[in-house]
C-alpha cells in the first residue's frame, strides 16, 4: 500500500514536471463527486489522497474548502459545491473553478464534516502538491510544511523536487524536509546518519524538537549522532538567542534614542528641563494620525507616503508648540531649572488634556505603510521591517543632528550661547532667538520621533508619559551635553534591558535598570561621557 | 626639604582636566606663621591650587601636606576644614538669607554633627566670640541685617569674619579686595596683617598695590607651576614675570 | 533685636496655626457626632472625610516643604514615602479583616487566597499588631529615604538630577507594586478594610477620630518642623540650600545635613499616608504615580515654600479646588492644574504666604517712610526668603563641573 502510494506520487510528480500538470478536468470532477458518497472519515481521506495524487493545482481550492468546513453536498443530486452560508440560504461555488453555481436553501445541502486528523492529511497533501508550484515562495512553504510533519512516503517526491529545484534556499529547505522524512523511514542507518548531520547543521528550534524526539527512540550510533547534533544545535541556538537579544536591545535602544535625542538638545545642550518633552512626541504621533485620516478619505493611493508627509508636519507642529512654550514660559525661567521643571510639567498636563478633549481618551489607529509591515529572517533572527526602519531612522536623525550641531553656524551659535551667554550676546549673537530656535529644534525632533513611534506604540494621550522618565535616564546616563553619550546611553540601556528581561521578567528588568542607573548616577553624577573641568566654586 | 615646621607643603603636584594641565609639577612651601601672596595671570592655576589644598580637587600626582604631617589628599573638604584650613572664595560667598550674626554662629568652631546642632544653645563664650569678630570686621551695627543686604566689600569682610570664627591655622584668601574702594582695600590689608600675627595666610590677589601693602614674600604662578618667588620687588623685576604679564 | 521681633511675628503665626488645628481636632468631631443633623452647626460626615483627607495631604506637603523650601531638594518622589506609609497601615488593616474576607480564610488576605498562596509571606508577619504597623509606617519610608539619600547626597547629586532620580525611584516602586507576586495585592492594592483598633472604619465615630488624629498629627508636624528650622541645625539647613560648598569649607558635612532632613521628611510623609489610608479605605499602586508626587509640589508652591503655613494653605486650597472642579467641570481639571503649575512658577514664585509677607513688608516700609523715626527696624522678610537668581546671572548650563545648583 505504502509503496503503491509512493509510486503514485512519483508518477504524478513526473507528470507534473513534464508540464502535463493539468489532468483531465472531467476526471477531476469525477473524483470530487466521490465526496458525496464517501461515508466516514477514512473514506473521505481516501478521496483526499486520490485528489492529491492527481497533482493538479486545481484541487487546492476544494481541499482548502474541505479543510475549512465549507464543502457541501446537495442532497438532490449529490453535487459537491463550495458553500458560503448567509442566513437561511447558502451561495454555492463550483469546487474546481470557484465560479458561482447558484444558491440553495440550507436544508437542501449537507456539510462534509472533517476532523483534525483529516485536516492534517489535507495539509500534507496540499504541501506535497505545492512542491511543484511555479512560485518559489509556495514551494518553500511546502517544503517547510513537509519538514514539520515528516512522511517517509514523501521522500521520492522530494527527491524529484530537489533534482528540479533551482533556487538554493528552497533547495536547502527541501533537503531538510527530506532528511526529516528519512529519519522516520526504514532506510539504512548510513542514510539516517547523513540526515542527522544535515539537520544538525540547520540547527533551529524545530530541528531540535525533531532530533530530540528521534534521539529518544533511537539506538546505538544513531542515538549518539542525534545526541551530538542536539548538543550542537543547542549551542547554536544559544548563540542566536544572544544575537536575538542584542537585536531586540538595539531596537529598544533606537526607540529610546528617538525619544531622548530631542531631550539631548533641550536638556543636554540648553540645560532646560522640559517635562513636556514626552507630549511633543505624542503630538508627532497624533500628527501622523491626522495625516493618515486625511489620506484615507481623500487620496488612499498616497497611503504608503503618509509617513513621509507626516514627518515635516510633525516637525513643524511640535517645533511650533515648543517655540510657543519657550517664548511664553521658559524664557522667564532661565537659570531656575526646578521651576522650569514644574512649569513644563504643567504644560504637559495641558497638552495631554487638550489632545484628550480633541481626539478622545482612547487609542487611535495609525496604520503601517506596506514597506513598514512584515518581517524577514536573517539566519534565525526574525527582523520586522518597522523595527529595522526605526533603527535606520533614529541613526539618520542622530547623524543629521550631529551635523547641525558640529558643522553649521547655527550649531556653533547654539554651543556658544550655552557655553557663555553674555559673551555670546556681546559677540552679536541674538541669544533669545538662538534659545527659542534651539528649543524648537529639540521639540521638533521629538515630534518626528513621534511619527516613528506611532508605528510601534499605541497612539493615546498618555503616549508621552511612558517615555519621559526613560528619556531623562538615557540623557543623564549618557552624559549631559554630549550627543554621542546619548547614542551610547540609549543603546546600552536598551541592550541591558533586553538581557535582564529573560532572567527577571519585563517589569522587574525595568526596575533593575532604573536601580542600576540610580546607582550609576551616584558613582558618576555627570554621566558616562561627562565633561570634566576646573571645579567651579560656589 | 623638610616638612617639619611647615604649615603647607606641596611637592610635585600635577592635575589635568581633559588633557589640559591646570597644575604642572607645582611645589610650594609655607612656613608656620607665614603670610604669602600669590600672583599670576588668569589661568595660572591659583584657584585650582586652592581647590587641591581644600580637598575639592584631587591631584593626579604629588604630595600635599598640612602642618608637616597630614596628607591632605586623603581627606575631603569638611575634614580639611575641621583640621584648621579656612578658605575665602573669589566671589564672596555668605549665607544670604541669614543675618550676619547667624552667619557667624554657623561658622564658629565647635562640633560639626547634626544632633548637637539640633539641640544647640548658644553659650556665653560663643556670644563673646561673635562680638569680638563683629568688632574686628566692623560689622557690629549690621549684626541683625540679612547678609544679602550687605555691600560687596562688607560681604568680603563677613566672609573673612566667618573664617576667623572657624579659628583656622591656615587661611586661604582668594582675591579679598576685588571690587573694593581704595579705603576698603587699605582696611582689608590692615585686617589681614592683623590676622597673620597669629595664623598662616595665603593671599591670592591681582592688585599689586594691595600686595605691596601686605609687604610679604610673593610667589608668581604661571601655567600651573612656580615662575618666580621672592620679595615683590624681586619678582616684579624678573624678566619672565614681566614677559608673562605683558605678553609678547 | 529686630531679628527677634520678626521671629516673634512668624512664631505667633505658627502658634496660631497649631492652636487652630488642635481646636479643629476637637470641635469638628463634636459638631459631627453630638450636634443633630438638623442643626445649622452640624458638620456632615462627608465633609469630615473630605477635610480629613486634605489634612493628610497638608502633612505631606509640609514634609515636602522641609526638604524643598528649607533645603532646596526638590523631591519628585515624596508620594512614594506617603504610599509606603499607607501600605504599612493597609497591611495592618488587612490583617484585621481576619475571617471576614470573601474567602473566609483565617490566615491569608483574600488576594493571596485568590493567587493560591499557601502561607503568609515573611514581610507580612507582625502586621497583626498595631504597634508594629505604626512602627513600620515610620521605619519603612525613613529607611528608604535614608538609604536613597545616603547614596544620592554623598555623591553630590543635586538640583534637577536629584529631582529626576527621585522621580525614577517612585516610578520603579510603582512598577514593582503593580506586580502580583510582590505580595501587596498587585493592581488592586489593599482594600475592604473592616476594623482599626477594634473599631469599624466605616463608623462615624471612627471617622471623626481619624479626622482628629490627622489634625493632631499635622499640628505635631508643624511643631516639629518649627523646632527643627528654628534650631542651629535649621539655619544650617538653609545655609546648605543657599551655599552648599561654603558649608563644606566651614567643616559641615552637607550630605548629612540633607540626609537628616530628607529622612525626617520621609517619616512625616509616611505618617500622612498611614492616616490617609483608613480614611479613604484603599491603597493601591496608583499612589506611587510620579504625577501624584509632582502634584504635591504644586500644593507647596501655591501656598509658599519656605514657610510653615504655606504648604498647609496650598494643600487645602488646591485640593478643595480639585474637589469642586472634578464635580463641576471634570474635563477641565487638568487644564486648571496645568495652568496652576505655570501660573505659580511665573507669577507667584513665593506662593500665597510669601506674597502676603512681601506685601505686608512693603506696607510697613511705606509707613516707616511716612514716619521717619528712630528705632523702626529695617525691613526683613518674615518668610524664609527663597533665593531668586535673576535670569541673566547664571547661564543655564549643566556643563560646569560640581557647581551647586541654585536653591530654587
Amino acid at each position: 500500500m505504502k509503496i503503491l502510494r509512493a509510486l503514485g506520487l512519483t508518477f504524478l510528480l513526473t507528470l507534473m514536471f513534464a508540464a502535463a500538470s493539468s489532468a483531465d478536468e472531467a476526471a477531476l470532477r469525477q473524483t470530487v463527486t466521490k465526496f458525496a458518497t464517501a461515508k466516514g472519515f477514512p473514506a473521505i481521506e481516501a478521496v483526499v489522497r486520490e485528489l492529491g495524487a492527481t497533482g493538479d493545482p486545481a484541487v487546492e481550492k476544494v481541499l482548502n474548502a474541505l479543510s475549512e468546513g465549507n464543502l457541501y453536498v446537495r442532497k438532490s443530486d449529490d453535487g459537491v459545491f463550495i458553500g458560503k452560508e448567509g442566513g437561511a440560504t447558502a451561495s454555492l461555488l463550483d469546487p474546481l473553478s470557484g465560479e458561482p453555481a447558484g444558491e440553495a436553501l440550507k436544508a437542501e445541502i449537507t456539510k462534509i464534516r472533517v476532523n483534525n486528523s483529516l485536516r492534517g492529511t489535507i495539509r500534507d497533501v496540499l504541501g506535497t502538491l505545492t512542491l511543484g508550484s511555479d512560485d518559489p515562495k509556495v514551494r518553500l512553504a511546502a517544503a517547510t510544511t513537509m519538514f514539520k510533519s515528516p512522511d517517509a512516503d514523501a521522500i521520492p517526491a522530494l527527491d524529484a523536487a530537489i533534482a528540479k529545484e533551482t533556487e538554493a534556499s528552497v533547495k536547502a529547505r527541501m533537503q531538510d524536509a527530506r532528511a526529516s522524512a528519512v529519519l522516520v523511514s526504514d532506510l539504512p542507518e548510513a542514510e539516517k546518519l547523513a540526515a542527522i548531520e544535515l539537520l544538525g547543521k540547520r540547527g533551529d528550534r524545530d530541528t531540535l524538537s525533531l532530533l530530540t524526539g528521534f534521539q529518544a527512540n533511537a539506538q546505538g550510533a544513531l542515538k549518539n549522532a542525534a545526541g551530538a547534533a542536539v548538543e550542537h544545535i543547542n549551542s547554536t541556538l544559544a548563540l542566536w538567542q544572544t544575537g536575538q537579544n542584542v537585536w531586540y536591545g538595539i531596537s529598544l535602544g533606537s526607540v529610546l534614542l528617538l525619544a531622548a535625542i530631542g531631550l539631548a538638545i533641550t536638556f543636554g545642550v540648553m540645560g532646560v528641563i522640559n517635562m513636556a518633552h514626552g507630549e511633543m512626541v505624542m503630538l508627532g504621533a497624533y500628527t501622523t494620525f491626522v495625516v493618515q485620516e486625511v489620506i484615507r478619505t481623500h487620496a488612499p493611493a498616497l497611503f504608503d507616503w503618509s509617513l513621509a508627509i507626516a514627518l515635516p508636519l510633525a516637525f513643524l507642529v511640535a517645533g511650533g508648540v515648543g517655540l510657543a512654550i519657550e517664548r511664553g514660559i521658559i524664557r522667564f525661567l532661565y537659570g531656575r531649572p526646578l521651576e522650569t521643571l514644574l512649569a513644563t510639567w504643567g504644560v504637559s498636563l495641558i497638552l495631554q488634556q487638550a489632545v484628550r478633549t480633541i481626539f478622545g481618551p482612547t487609542n487611535r489607529e495609525v496604520g503601517n505603510p506596506s514597506w513598514m509591515s512584515g518581517a524577514f529572517d536573517l539566519g534565525q533572527l526574525a527582523i520586522t521591517w518597522n523595527r529595522l526602519w526605526i533603527l535606520v531612522f533614529a541613526l539618520c536623525v542622530f547623524a543629521v543632528l550631529l551635523y547641525v550641531m558640529k558643522r553649521t553656524s547655527w550649531g556653533l551659535q547654539m554651543r556658544a550661547v550655552t557655553a557663555n551667554r553674555r559673551m555670546a550676546a556681546s559677540m552679536g549673537i541674538r541669544t533669545p532667538w538662538v534659545d527659542a530656535l534651539t528649543f524648537a529644534l529639540g521639540s521638533g525632533i521629538a515630534g518626528i520621533a513621534g511619527v516613528a513611534l506611532s508605528q510601534i506604540d499605541n497612539v493615546s494621550p498618555n503616549l508621552g508619559q511612558g517615555y519621559i522618565i526613560d528619556s531623562f535616564m538615557v540623557v543623564v546616563f549618557g552624559g549631559v551635553g554630549n550627543l554621542w553619550g546619548t547614542l551610547v546611553g540609549a543603546m546600552s540601556l536598551g541592550i541591558l534591558n533586553k538581557f535582564l528581561e529573560p532572567y527577571a521578567g519585563a517589569v522587574l528588568g525595568k526596575i533593575l535598570v532604573l536601580v542600576l542607573i540610580i546607582l550609576f548616577i551616584q558613582k558618576r553624577p555627570r554621566g558616562l561621557f561627562a565633561l570634566k573641568g576646573r571645579a567651579v566654586e560656589a | 626639604m623638610s616638612k617639619s615646621n611647615t604649615i603647607l607643603y606641596l611637592d610635585g603636584v600635577s592635575v589635568s582636566f581633559d588633557g589640559f594641565r591646570a597644575i604642572n609639577n607645582l611645589s610650594l612651601v609655607l612656613d608656620k606663621g607665614e603670610m604669602r601672596a600669590i600672583i599670576g595671570p588668569n589661568g595660572a592655576g591659583k584657584t585650582t591650587m586652592m581647590d587641591i589644598v581644600t580637598g575639592k580637587t584631587r591631584p593626579d600626582s604629588g604630595e600635599v601636606f598640612f602642618d608637616g604631617e597630614i596628607d591632605l589628599t586623603r581627606h575631603d573638604e569638611a575634614e580639611i576644614a575641621m583640621m584648621g584650613i579656612g578658605r575665602k572664595f573669589q566671589k564672596p560667598t555668605v549665607f544670604e538669607s541669614h543675618s550676619i550674626e547667624d552667619n557667624l554662629v554657623l561658622s564658629l568652631k565647635g562640633p560639626r554633627s547634626i544632633f548637637p546642632a539640633l539641640f544647640h544653645r548658644r553659650s556665653f563664650e560663643e556670644t563673646r566670640r561673635i562680638d569680638e569678630i563683629l568688632a574686628t570686621t566692623r560689622l557690629e551695627a549690621k549684626r541683625h541685617d540679612l547678609a544679602a543686604n550687605l555691600s560687596h566689600g562688607q560681604k568680603q569682610w563677613l566672609e573673612i569674619g566667618m573664617l576667623l570664627a572657624q579659628d583656622p591655622k591656615l587661611l586661604l584668601v582668594d582675591e579679598p579686595v576685588a571690587g573694593m574702594t581704595d579705603a576698603e582695600t587699605e582696611e582689608t590689608a590692615r585686617l589681614l596683617k592683623e590676622i597673620a600675627k597669629t595664623r598662616s595666610v595665603v593671599v591670592v590677589e591681582h592688585d599689586m598695590h594691595f600686595v605691596r601693602e601686605l609687604g610679604v614674600k610673593v610667589t608668581c604662578l604661571h601655567e600651573g607651576s612656580v615662575l618666580s618667588e621672592g620679595s615683590l620687588d624681586f619678582v616684579s623685576a624678573d624678566e619672565r614675570v614681566v614677559e608673562v604679564y605683558l605678553g609678547r | 533685636m529686630t531679628g527677634r521681633f520678626f521671629a516673634a511675628g512668624a512664631d505667633r503665626r505658627i502658634a496660631i496655626t497649631i492652636a487652630i488645628l488642635l481646636a479643629v481636632a476637637i470641635v469638628v468631631p463634636i459638631l459631627n457626632i453630638a450636634v443633630p443633623p438638623a442643626s445649622a452647626f452640624h458638620v456632615p460626615a462627608y465633609i469630615v472625610a473630605l477635610v480629613g483627607k486634605y489634612l493628610c495631604y497638608a502633612l505631606l506637603a509640609l514634609a515636602l516643604d522641609l526638604v524643598w523650601g528649607y533645603c532646596g531638594i526638590l523631591s519628585l518622589g515624596h508620594g512614594a514615602f506617603f504610599a509606603l506609609g499607607g501600605y504599612a497601615m493597609g497591611m495592618y488593616l488587612m490583617r484585621q479583616i481576619g475571617e471576614r474576607g470573601v474567602y473566609g480564610n483565617p490566615l491569608l488576605p483574600d488576594f493571596m487566597v485568590f493567587l493560591n498562596w499557601k502561607e503568609l509571606p515573611w514581610f507580612w508577619h507582625g502586621f497583626d499588631h498595631f504597634w508594629f504597623a505604626a512602627l513600620m509606617v515610620m521605619l519603612v519610608p525613613g529607611l528608604l529615604a535614608f538609604i536613597f539619600g545616603w547614596f544620592a547626597f554623598r555623591s553630590r547629586v543635586t538640583g534637577v538630577y536629584l529631582s529626576i532620580i527621585t522621580q525614577a525611584m517612585t516610578y520603579a516602586l510603582l512598577l514593582a507594586f503593580f506586580r502580583n507576586d510582590m505580595g501587596f495585592g498587585g493592581n488592586n492594592g489593599l482594600t475592604d478594610f473592616k476594623d482599626i483598633l477594634g473599631f469599624n472604619v466605616q463608623a462615624n465615630t471612627t471617622r471623626s477620630a481619624l479626622f482628629a488624629a490627622s489634625a493632631i498629627a499635622l499640628a505635631l508636624g508643624v511643631f516639629i518642623t518649627w523646632r527643627i528650622i528654628g534650631s542651629k541645625y535649621g539655619k544650617l539647613l538653609m545655609a546648605v540650600r543657599d551655599a552648599e560648598s561654603r558649608t563644606r569649607f566651614l567643616g559641615w558635612r552637607a550630605e548629612n545635613v540633607k540626609l537628616f532632613a530628607f529622612t525626617v521628611s520621609a517619616v512625616m510623609a509616611g505618617v500622612a499616608g498611614a492616616l490617609y489610608v483608613p480614611q479613604v479605605g484603599i491603597i493601591n499602586p496608583g499612589e506611587f504615580d510620579p504625577a501624584n508626587s509632582i502634584e504635591v509640589v504644586v500644593w507647596t508652591a501655591v501656598g509658599g515654600r519656605g514657610t510653615l503655613v504655606g504648604p498647609i494653605i496650598g494643600a487645602l486650597l488646591v485640593n478643595g479646588g480639585k474637589s469642586w472642579f472634578t464635580g463641576a467641570f471634570p474635563e477641565f481639571w487638568l487644564f486648571a492644574l496645568g495652568g496652576l503649575f505655570v501660573a505659580v512658577t511665573l507669577f507667584l514664585p513665593k506662593g500665597i504666604v510669601g506674597m502676603w509677607d512681601q506685601w505686608q513688608n512693603s506696607r510697613r516700609e511705606r509707613r516707616a517712610a511716612a514716619t521717619p523715626e528712630q528705632g523702626i527696624p529695617p525691613i526683613v522678610e518674615v518668610a524664609m526668603p527663597v533665593k531668586q537668581k535673576p535670569a541673566a546671572k547664571s547661564s543655564p548650563t549643566p556643563l560646569d563641573g560640581g557647581e551647586p545648583q541654585p536653591a530654587e
